[in-house]
């Protein structure tokens, strides 16, 4: 029951910042299938992390959307920007 | 008389007690006795002395589902010690289909799988639309058991047809869908597979796929898994914190069993296709997103690829490109394949990176590579993580991305890595973990131990050696396809329902094996 009040509580503020997320950082990782993947790690507005792993297609796109010549060309750049961008 | 006496032994018994030494019998395909020194005659002895005496292993994830209909020992998953496996994961099973959806679901397989197209040409032929169908064309030629799970896709492709993929179900359909997969169950599928959008190392969503799965299993009162969880170093919290979650739903009374491979994963690439295994260098980023004919004229032309060599340091890339390992199975020569392109290097008198260059030239860039143990390969970390108790060790993938790299072999690495170089499990424990813990988990009725009564699956294995032999390619596959494949190490004797299915290194001619029933 505390649980439950306590979520309502958070559900009935905006929390400032939650969409201001930027990259904090992006390394090649291995995915399920054998293929590199690239994993973007982020922080929100709000100070929480959060990551998640792109394919290649999708990663090439996301350098080029955010004019990286390198996987630490996107550090520091708004998410929101560069999804945009794809 | 009994049928079968494996003597002198350790016998490890699937329930995780210490190992001890004595024999055991099998008569009717059931084990008649475990014990010291059983007396009386038997048809075929096996003299297991120095050896261990264990359940056969249960594979709960593979996609066996195409295979299993022209091998039925889904080889070479039986010599690794597995008499049991479960296809139809991942939403995916041959039946119940329709026939005018065969073509689709191919292309699905195909996909996922990476089966030629003369697997499902020639190899076998279609003789079923529903699920008792299936099941009753891979019964006739099994020689280990199969625990089929229905594919949710199938289901909705049944039932919906094209607009499986392009609607939500309407209420009609979803009760539609109930039936049919309630008469999928009575026709011997163990369970429902999905999927979700691939999202391994996304913790939050798989929390919350923990928490959906939970409900699932308090509301329906079911036990539920899901695959694979994997560890990372660029993950460190992934594993823990999902883990976390998992006991909470436990400790509430929901099952949510998540499987973890034992195997480390290696990444692959050919310069044919642009890979982010080159992200970090710019310069070979931009020549090989080039189109093909572009690309093969820009590695051509020495002012880009010395421009190109530059970015790869000092070493000429030895330390970047240096134990990258020639794959086989391509367009390479077959006398590369299992070696490191430094030692390529070394023979042509090249940098690794100049080698890697040239050799991809001279084989019109068919030429795959591969850069062991990228993930999921912290022995540390990953022993304690299959040690726990609400771990379920799986996800293997058998029998699917057959060009990408093998998936056989992993419980072999379970024991040769975990149990003898990390010493993370015990001997006993690996073997529950893969045996009883595994036919609890799924409910498989009589599997996954050796006592008087149960099924005789039983593999005789050498604790000392068991392992995994390196990965090489195999053209097996119909129409002469490539699949990547490791041999079994150390493994004996695999006996599948009291007949014996692998001994002297070589499959019988045994047909005994079984679509197992529920507990």
């Amino acid at each position: 029951m505390t649980a439950q009040v306590a979520l309502t509580a958070v559900q009935a503020q905006p929390v400032p910042g939650l969409d201001d997320a930027v990259v904090e950082g992006a390394e090649i990782v291995a995915g399920h299938d054998g293929a590199a993947e690239l994993l973007v790690r982020l922080r929100h507005g709000n100070g929480a992390q959060s990551a998640m792993s792109l394919d290649a297609e999708t990663a090439f796109d996301l350098l080029r959307a955010a004019g990286a010549a390198s996987l630490d060309g996107l550090v520091g750049q708004p998410w929101r920007d560069l999804i945009k961008g794809l | 008389m009994f049928d079968l006496l494996i003597k002198g032994g350790t016998v490890v018994d699937g329930t995780g007690a210490p190992g001890f030494a004595g024999d055991v019998a099998v008569q009717d395909g059931r084990i008649a006795a475990v014990g010291p020194a059983i007396a009386g005659e038997a048809r075929r002895t096996f003299d297991a002395t120095g050896r261990v005496v264990a359940p056969g292993f249960i594979d709960p994830h593979t996609h066996f589902d195409v295979q299993l209909l022209w091998d039925g020992a889904a080889k070479p998953a039986l010599e690794h010690g597995i008499t049991c496996v479960v296809p139809g994961n991942c939403s995916l099973s041959l039946a119940p289909l329709k026939a005018q959806d065969r073509k689709s679901l191919v292309g699905m397989f195909q996909q996922i799988e990476e089966m030629p197209p003369e697997a499902f040409t020639q190899a076998f032929e279609w003789t079923w639309e529903d699920f008792a169908g299936y099941r009753d064309a891979i019964a006739k030629t099994l020689q280990l058991n199969v625990a089929p799970l229905v594919g949710h896709s199938v289901i909705r492709l049944w039932v919906m047809g094209a607009d499986a993929q392009a609607r939500a179900a309407r209420r009609d359909e979803i009760a539609a869908m109930q039936d049919l997969l309630r008469e999928c169950l009575e026709a011997g599928a163990v369970g429902l597979s999905t999927s979700f959008v691939p999202e391994f190392y996304a913790t939050d969503i798989t929390l919350a796929r923990v928490d959906q799965l939970a409900e699932l299993s308090v509301k329906h009162g079911i036990p539920t898994t899901f695959s694979p969880l994997f560890d990372s170093a660029a993950t460190p919290q992934n594993v823990p914190r999902v883990m976390a979650r998992v006991e909470e739903q436990f400790a509430r009374g929901a099952r949510v069993w998540p499987q973890m491979q034992t195997r480390p994963i290696d990444i692959s690439f050919s310069l044919l296709r642009p890979s982010l295994f080159f992200a970090r260098l710019p310069r070979w980023v931009r020549v090989l997103r080039l189109p093909l004919a572009e690309r093969l004229a820009a590695l051509k032309n020495p002012a880009i690829t010395d421009k190109m060599l530059e970015d790869v340091g000092p070493d000429g890339g030895a330390a970047m490109f240096g134990e990258l390992i020639v794959r086989g199975g391509d367009e390479a020569p077959a006398h590369l394949a299992g070696r490191t392109l430094g030692e390529i290097a070394a023979e042509r008198g090249e940098t690794p990176a100049r080698a890697l260059i040239d050799l991809s030239l001279e084989h019109g860039l068919d030429v795959a590579f591969l850069a062991a143990s990228r993930g999921h390969d912290a022995t540390d970390r990953i022993g304690a993580m299959l040690a726990s108790p609400f771990m379920h060790i799986g996800a293997s993938d058998g029998g699917a991305h057959l060009a990408s790299f093998a998936t056989y072999g992993d419980t072999g690495y379970l024991f040769s890595e975990f149990v003898r170089k990390a010493g993370a499990l015990s001997l006993e424990a690996a073997v529950k973990k893969i045996t009883s813990d595994t036919a609890d988990i799924w409910g498989l009725k009589d599997r996954g131990l050796l006592q008087a009564g149960k099924a005789a699956d039983i593999v005789v294995f050498d604790a000392d050696a068991i392992g995994r032999g390196a990965e090489r390619p195999q053209f097996d596959m119909p129409g002469d396809g490539m699949r990547y494949v490791r041999d079994a190490v150390g493994v004996e004797v695999v006996v599948v329902n009291g007949e014996v299915a692998w001994a002297d290194g070589a499959y019988t001619e045994a047909r005994a094996g079984v679509v197992c029933e529920l507990a």
